[in-house]
């Protein structure tokens, strides 16, 4: 029988029942639906709100906002989370590369720039701090990715862009088009080659190539080398609209690494209730066909997301509440407080920092500071404390506080 | 126990599609747009499609037919949007509207071809199937593929040996628990073996086996858009087993798709909530789900046997459906030395009765590849898998024999079926 659970797919629940599993507890991760890792860029930005390093921003946070999910488990805990997710992906032959010492400069879909402290390997000759000419090339039936748009728009920052269509083989045209349609299309080596001459043949002085991040789902790396030699130029990875690719290729390596270890993972499950006893949560329910189905809690990670991944909603009446099991959340007293009187307000708008309230084990906490439950964890987004849009540090959160949780649940931290 | 309000499910069925936000997290995974242009995938002919379905218009498009109902979709939407259910009350709108083709009306009743075939006539019937001209003929005339797997009749069928075999003697009065076991089509007509190892494995747990009267529980017919005839098969089913389920008394099935359909697929689809609908599907339970139970209460026996073999195991669509996880999994841990791989490949294309449609069988093989391949790579020379229209394709598809896992446990308990 399976009594660890987690609760949720995305980077904290995925990272948190990695570090369970590891521990020999067997856990079984609950998902309503795949988490965030599928819409988001596939980068970790652990801090972005200004020209800080990621490292002095999170030290920083320690004195300054205490109840902060990074000042909750400190910056030791963010590094160690960092160095097994990079041991990880390099075990997956999917590397990432960077850390908390700078964050890079990488280009979006828009052609702004964006700020990721941690990105796949293959992204990582997108740094627009390198200099020299970049072309950016893609599909006219990848909708939502127009290089000339980013081009243009890169152009319009002093870097030396210019932006490319490539023509589609004849024999891979299909009717529809998703970022899917296209990694498929570049698992297969003839058609990279196809398109690596096609690269060739309109670099110019471009020395770097920038594609959409649907270099393949099984092999990026190959991919990306495959490209390189073809075209020769380097070759980079701009992240697009969902589906995306590299969220998908991060919760395969996952999912793969969490059952090598011997969890399990049930995605389309949703927790809708649960039940405890002396601040010990004992049963939860999830949603089934025809009847709801309990499982035994021994202890459990809730990590859920935000509004956004449905771990909490917010309704027009102004309650806040977390769905899963239903602990007190942190919120604006009344929708009037929800947000800031202008939209980019440097304060950030409050409701954006609501959550559950937890204490340094990340146990969840009550109205009065109370542990509602001792063998529950909540990490990710569903933290209360933390205005991640507006720090850019979500992802960063979820990836840090989600091992720490698992870690501190599996009696790994004193 | 909660249930779900009546109007709530017409409601989460209706007007989910207002939840969705367009990501293609659906699309990227439905294994039937991955292998076909003709279907454009769930976004699309689901939430999309649906906004422009009102009574009285013509359906908008044609391609929601191509949706084999796997229900992948469900399955990964962050939002919860309820796609294959959608795109099921198309089909039968769409089938209302245009009417439904005599190969659909056959291949959907299986209760019926199966009494046809079963019985001290099977070999005649198997040898007439198996005869490639005729199936010619048939893919020509009725349109179902030539090289589609189609099962063989049985001599016997699971009832007769049921009625005719010496129920087990209890020893000390009266059993500790009753179940009743809904078989349904396949291990009556065609895999009776499978009915043997189900009672078996619940008789060696002190578990007695009622068996009412049962038809098909209509899920054929619901897939090809045949909401009236599922209808008077549910109906007769609920008529059937309500008694039981009133009382409490489990029903048991090891056909995840029969299962399901008594829980979820029949009541939801067809508009059917009375009271005892709703309790038929509240005391049904895939096999595995139910030994899981009695697992966790402390009551299922553990005597096995070692059985030191390393095998792929494909959870199908059907099952993952019930959201219950891996029950299979979850029981078979228990033996010794048994180690079971899951495949992790969506879905092995055959949909009940899609993969036998010839426009729709070489879809079907594609979208099965990648499971192929698994099996096949996995070195194993056996699969095993909870569904039987599956465990015929993967067969078909990888050319190794494939089992449902209650054999291998009537195995492990060392019990001969
Ligand atoms: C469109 C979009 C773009 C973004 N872009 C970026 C970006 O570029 N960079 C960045 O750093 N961050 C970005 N983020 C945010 C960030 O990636 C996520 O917020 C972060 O990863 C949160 O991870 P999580 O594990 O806490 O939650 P999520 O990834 O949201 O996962 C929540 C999980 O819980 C499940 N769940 C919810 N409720 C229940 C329930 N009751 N029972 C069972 N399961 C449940 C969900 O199905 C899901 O699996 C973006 C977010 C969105 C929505
Ligand atoms: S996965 Fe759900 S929300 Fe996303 S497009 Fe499909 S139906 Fe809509
Ligand atoms: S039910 Fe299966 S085939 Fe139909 S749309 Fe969903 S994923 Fe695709
Ligand atoms: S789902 Fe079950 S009852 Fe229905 S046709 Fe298949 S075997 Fe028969």
């Amino acid at each position: 029988m399976r009594t660890t659970i987690v609760i949720g797919a995305g980077l904290s629940g995925l990272m948190g029942a990695l570090a369970l599993a590891e521990a020999g507890l067997r856990p079984l991760l609950l998902a309503k639906g795949q988490g965030a890792t599928h819409w988001t860029a596939g980068t970790i930005d652990v801090w972005g709100a200004d020209e800080r390093s990621p490292r002095e921003a999170v030290q920083a946070i320690r004195a300054s906002q205490s109840y902060h999910p990074y000042a909750l488990i400190g910056v030791h805990a963010v590094e160690e989370a960092i160095a097994r997710f990079r041991a990880l992906t390099e075990a997956s032959r999917y590397p990432y590369v960077g850390g908390l010492e700078r964050n890079v400069p990488l280009p979006t879909a828009a052609g702004a720039l964006r700020p990721a402290a941690l990105m796949p390997v293959t992204m990582a000759a997108g740094d627009m701090r390198l200099g020299g000419d970049v072309l950016i090339a893609g599909f006219r039936e990848l909708r939502d990715f127009y290089p000339p748009f980013i081009a243009a728009n890169l152009a319009a920052q002093g870097i030396a862009a210019r932006g490319m269509y490539l023509t589609l083989p004849p024999a891979f045209r299909r009717r529809e088009y998703t970022t899917i349609t296209f990694a498929r299309m570049f698992d297969d080596p003839a058609f990279r080659s196809e398109i690596g001459r096609q690269l060739r043949a309109h670099r110019g002085n471009a020395s770097r190539i920038g594609l959409p991040a649907v270099l393949g789902l099984r092999d990026p790396l190959g991919a990306v080398a495959h490209l390189q030699n073809e075209s020769g130029a380097q070759v980079f990875e701009i992240p697009t609209l969902p589906p995306s690719v590299p969220g998908i290729r991060l919760f395969t390596l996952f999912q793969n690494a969490i059952e090598q270890a011997g969890g399990r993972l049930q995605i389309g499950s949703e927790v809708i209730r649960g039940e405890g006893q002396d601040r010990h949560l004992t049963t939860i329910w999830s949603e089934a066909a025809a009847r709801q189905q309990a499982h035994r809690v021994e202890r459990a990670l809730l990590a859920t997301g935000g509004i956004a991944g449905g771990g909490i909603r917010a309704d027009h009446t102004g309650i806040v509440r977390e769905t899963a099991l239903d602990l007190p959340v942190r919120a604006p007293a009344s929708r009037a407080d929800w947000f800031a009187p202008r939209f980019l307000d440097p304060q950030g708008h409050a409701i954006y920092a609501a959550g559950v309230a937890a204490d340094a084990r990340l146990r969840p906490l009550g109205a009065d500071g109370e542990i509602v439950y001792e063998n529950v964890a909540v990490a990710g987004a569903t933290l209360a404390g933390a205005d991640t849009v507006r720090e850019r540090s979500r992802s960063g959160v979820a990836l840090a506080t989600g091992w720490a949780a698992g870690r501190i649940l599996a009696g790994l931290v004193s | 126990m909660t249930v779900i309000p009546e109007d709530q499910i017409e409601h989460s069925l209706e007007q989910s599609l207002d939840y969705c936000i367009k990501c293609n997290i659906c699309t990227a995974a439905c294994p039937v747009s991955a292998a076909t242009d003709r279907f454009p995938g769930p976004k699309y002919v689901g939430p999309q499609a649906q906004r422009f379905r009102h009574e009285r218009q013509p359906s908008p498009d044609e391609s929601v037919d191509y949706c084999s109902g796997c229900r992948v979709c469900n399955e990964v939407c962050p939002t919860g949007v309820r796609i294959a259910e959608l795109n099921a009350r198309a089909r039968a709108r769409m089938a209302a509207e245009r009417g439904i083709p005599l190969r659909n009306r056959l291949i959907s009743r299986s209760g019926l071809i199966g009494r046809l075939g079963a019985g001290p006539q099977a070999p005649l019937a198997n040898a007439l199937l198996g005869f490639k001209p005729l199936r010619v003929i048939i893919e020509r005339t009725l349109g179902i593929a030539r090289e589609a797997p189609l099962p063989a009749f049985s001599r016997y069928t699971f009832r007769s040996w049921f009625r005719r075999r010496r129920a087990p003697q209890t020893t000390n009065g009266a059993p500790k628990r009753q179940v009743v076991y809904f078989h349904g089509c396949s291990a009556n007509y065609y895999e009776p073996w499978i009915g043997k190892a189900v009672v078996a494995v619940l008789e060696h747990n002190g578990v007695e086996v009622l068996l009412p009267r049962q038809r098909c529980c209509g899920l054929p017919l619901l897939s090809n858009g045949d909401f009236a005839a599922a209808r008077r098969a549910h109906e007769a089913n609920v008529a059937f087993l309500a008694p039981y389920a009133l009382r409490n008394i489990p029903i048991v099935g090891a056909s995840t798709s029969c299962t399901l359909t008594l829980k979820e697929e029949a009541p939801e689809l067809l508009g059917m909530h009375s009271d005892t609908v709703r309790a038929v599907a509240r005391q049904t339970y895939d096999i595995f789900e139910f030994l899981r139970m009695l697992h966790e209460r402390g009551e299922l026996r553990t005597d096995f046997h070692p059985i030191e073999r390393t095998l792929p195991y494909h959870p199908p669509c059907q099952l993952r459906a019930h959201r219950i996880g891996r029950p299979a999994l979850d029981v078979l841990e228990l033996v010794p030395g048994l180690r079971l791989v899951e495949t992790h490949a969506s879905c092995c294309g055959i949909a009940g009765t899609y993969g036998l449609k010839v426009e729709k069988y070489q879809i079907s093989m594609n979208v099965g590849a990648p499971l192929f391949e698994t099996v096949r790579r996995s070195g194993a020379n056996l699969a095993l898998c909870d569904s039987e229209t599956c465990r015929w394709q993967i067969s078909h598809g990888a050319g190794v024999a494939a089992r449902h896992p209650i054999e291998i446990l009537a195995e492990a308990y060392g019990l001969v079926t």
